[in-house]
């Protein structure tokens, strides 16, 4: 089976006033479609660097990331929202859900950004949120969500666009251990049941528990 | 559910005060700039007609009058047949009229005077009986024996009405010295003019300096409004045109070559000042956009990680700013027209020039109203500032990289 996300020998160096600072040292990884894959590591091993590169939102200094069989470390910044819209979901530590919407309209934005029609995205958020258990609070502003409420609303403005991949940044860092583990059971029932590929960072134990794969990352080097 | 349209919305009352502040700003600018430019207008619509009511919107002279300095080379002979003429070509009123430096005397003073003898058709002269005639009457159309004067010549000639009063009119073509009786008193604006005016019938000012002729005719055509004007530009030329060899036919602007000039001054005079007011709050426009963007680095790098692309971010920041201003406009605009509508019935304001304001004929009363331009070229200031107040900070929107962006803090 072909890789939905693949990286190659893939650097990644930060400089500051001269200064380089590398980040990610020749890091080669498949991810195959219907994983449910965790990067490990401890904190500056460059999990983060490693999502945000595979998820086109930043470039690497030298290797080659594809995704859907599509190279796309020298795609335009253009070229690179629109591959993001249509093929990655994400997921971050801090929610980041757009105050002014409430958890309906969050989950449906990237649908709006598409361009989809109103009922039709109204109809896929639903469905999203139902499916995390937020149908009765899809109304509620973030202000009026728990944090993991928050975090739910998140996965589902992700699961909403049915991307290739979902790609979560520290899913459970902000959450206390009973709703982030009840977080990894909704991610991992949507992997079961719908098939949807995951890949997060994390170093929450509670999680790596329950992958089917860890990638463990050191110095911005995948660990033997 | 939401669009990027109710977001914009949304976005921009997040801070109400500050939000309410710059489009109170553009509505204040939107208000000054309307009812500025409603005035501005009424002010030279009261312009137009004033100066037109007593010159004319064309005027049949003599060629190059203004060089010729004998009495007998201004006039249009036969005066009666090229009026005529005229009737057949347009349907503009016309007034005859027979200008002749003079002597005016009373028993014992004596005062020299521009005599005009005219005949006008019953709306104008009821316009102008209105206007300036303080005590008696005009004298009547073919009355070869009455006379009126200024107010204040009658007082410097020691004359009241029911006197005589002689008139003298040496080197000119009829019986060059006729006397009359005092039957009105005319008033106007600016003391020089009612100082030196005196009037009689067509008739009478023939009879004495130049039976059949005329110095000037002129054309008066039904507009109220500068903006009407325009329509002189063709028919102009089609109506010299038919006139004879030796005369010319100028318009107002043409007779009163200062005061056109001033109407010319006028609209980009009301465009800087719209731009100073625009301008303005433009920069308020600009200080709550790129503060808003400031605030919400964050939440637009995660726009952007969500795979909105540059032109989106673009639209969102500009949607912002042309929503902020055009509330702002609309609650301007609404007030303005409420205060021009309140307005449009005229207030007086003589008091604000005194006597100097009839020698430049400014109107003493100003009746605002606006034109449908007026009302566009106001929306359009709003509408630009809107779109320039939001460039830079689109473009600074547009150019977050996501993952700096969602890093940020303020």
């Amino acid at each position: 089976m072909k890789p939905v996300l693949q990286v190659k020998d893939l650097t990644k160096v930060y400089k500051v006033d001269a200064i380089e600072t590398p980040a990610l040292r020749g890091v080669s990884l498949e991810v195959h479609p219907g994983e449910f894959t965790a990067l490990a590591g401890p904190s500056g091993s460059g999990k983060s660097t490693l999502l945000h590169l595979m998820g086109g939102l930043d470039k690497p200094s030298s290797g080659e990331v594809w995704l859907g069989g599509r190279r796309i470390d020298g795609l335009s910044k253009t070229q690179l929202s629109d591959l993001r819209l249509w093929n990655v979901g994400f997921v971050f530590q801090a929610y980041n859900l757009i105050p002014v919407l409430t958890a309906l309209e969050n989950a449906a934005f990237v649908l709006e950004l598409r361009g989809e029609a109103r009922e039709a995205r109204e109809g896929k958020a639903l469905q999203a949120l139902e499916t995390l258990g937020m149908r009765e609070l899809a109304s509620r502003r973030p202000n009026q969500l728990s944090g993991g409420q928050q975090q739910r609303v998140a996965v589902a403005r992700a699961l909403t666009a049915q991307p290739k991949i979902i790609l979560a940044d520290e899913p459970t860092a902000n959450l206390d251990s009973k709703t982030g583990l009840a977080l990894i059971e909704h991610m991992r029932q949507l992997n079961h049941q719908q098939g949807i590929t995951f890949l997060f960072s994390t170093h929450d134990p509670r999680l790596l528990e329950r992958v089917d794969r860890i990638v463990r990352l050191e110095d911005g080097q995948i660990a033997a | 559910m939401f669009n990027l349209f109710s977001l914009s919305w949304r976005n921009i009352w997040r801070h109400r005060g500050r939000s309410l502040m710059t489009a109170g700003a553009v509505g204040l600018a939107v208000f000054f700039t309307l009812v500025y430019l409603s005035f501005l207008g009424a002010m030279e619509n009261g312009i137009y007609n004033n100066l037109t009511a007593s010159v004319g919107h064309l005027q049949v002279r003599v060629s190059d009058y203004r060089e010729k300095r004998e009495f007998r080379d201004l006039l249009i002979r036969g005066a009666a047949q090229v009026e005529a003429r005229l009737a057949t070509q347009t349907q503009a009123q016309r007034v005859v009229a027979l200008e002749i430096p003079a002597l005016v005397a009373g028993e014992t003073r004596s005062r020299g005077v521009l005599l005009i003898g005219d005949e006008q058709p019953p709306e104008l002269r009821e316009r102008f009986v209105k206007q300036y005639l303080a005590e008696g009457q005009l004298p009547e159309t073919g009355d070869l024996l009455g006379i009126a004067l200024g107010a204040s010549l009658a007082r410097a000639l020691k004359v009241e009405l029911g006197d005589p009063v002689y008139v003298y009119a040496p080197g000119t073509l009829g019986r060059g010295a006729g006397a009359y009786k005092l039957v009105g008193l005319l008033r106007f604006p600016d003391a020089a003019t009612e100082t030196r005016s005196a009037f009689i019938s067509l008739a009478a000012a023939q009879e004495l300096a130049a039976p059949g002729s005329a110095t000037r005719i002129e054309l008066h055509f039904p507009f109220t409004r500068f903006s009407q004007d325009a329509g002189l530009v063709t028919l102009q030329p089609q109506l010299a045109a038919s006139l004879g060899p030796g005369l010319s036919l100028e318009s107002w602007r043409q007779a009163s070559p200062a005061i056109a000039q001033i109407f010319d001054l006028l609209e980009p005079l009301v465009l800087i000042f719209a731009g100073i007011f625009f301008g303005l709050a433009g920069l308020l426009v600009v200080n709550t956009i790129y503060l808003s963007l400031l605030e919400r680095t964050r939440e637009f790098g995660v726009i952007v990680a969500l795979g909105a692309g540059p032109g989106k971010v673009t639209r969102m920041v500009v949607l912002e700013s042309l929503l902020l201003c055009l509330s702002g406009a609309l609650v301007g605009g609404v007030l303005g027209l409420l205060t021009i509508g309140a307005l449009s019935g005229g207030f007086s304001i003589e008091t604000l020039y005194g006597d100097i304001g009839g020698e430049f004929g400014l109107p003493s009363m100003v009746y605002l109203s606006l034109r449908a331009w007026d009302i566009s070229i106001t929306l359009g200031f709003a509408l630009a500032t809107g779109l320039l107040a939001a460039w830079w900070p689109a473009r600074v929107a547009a150019s977050l990289e996501p993952v700096e962006a969602m890093r940020f803090t303020a």
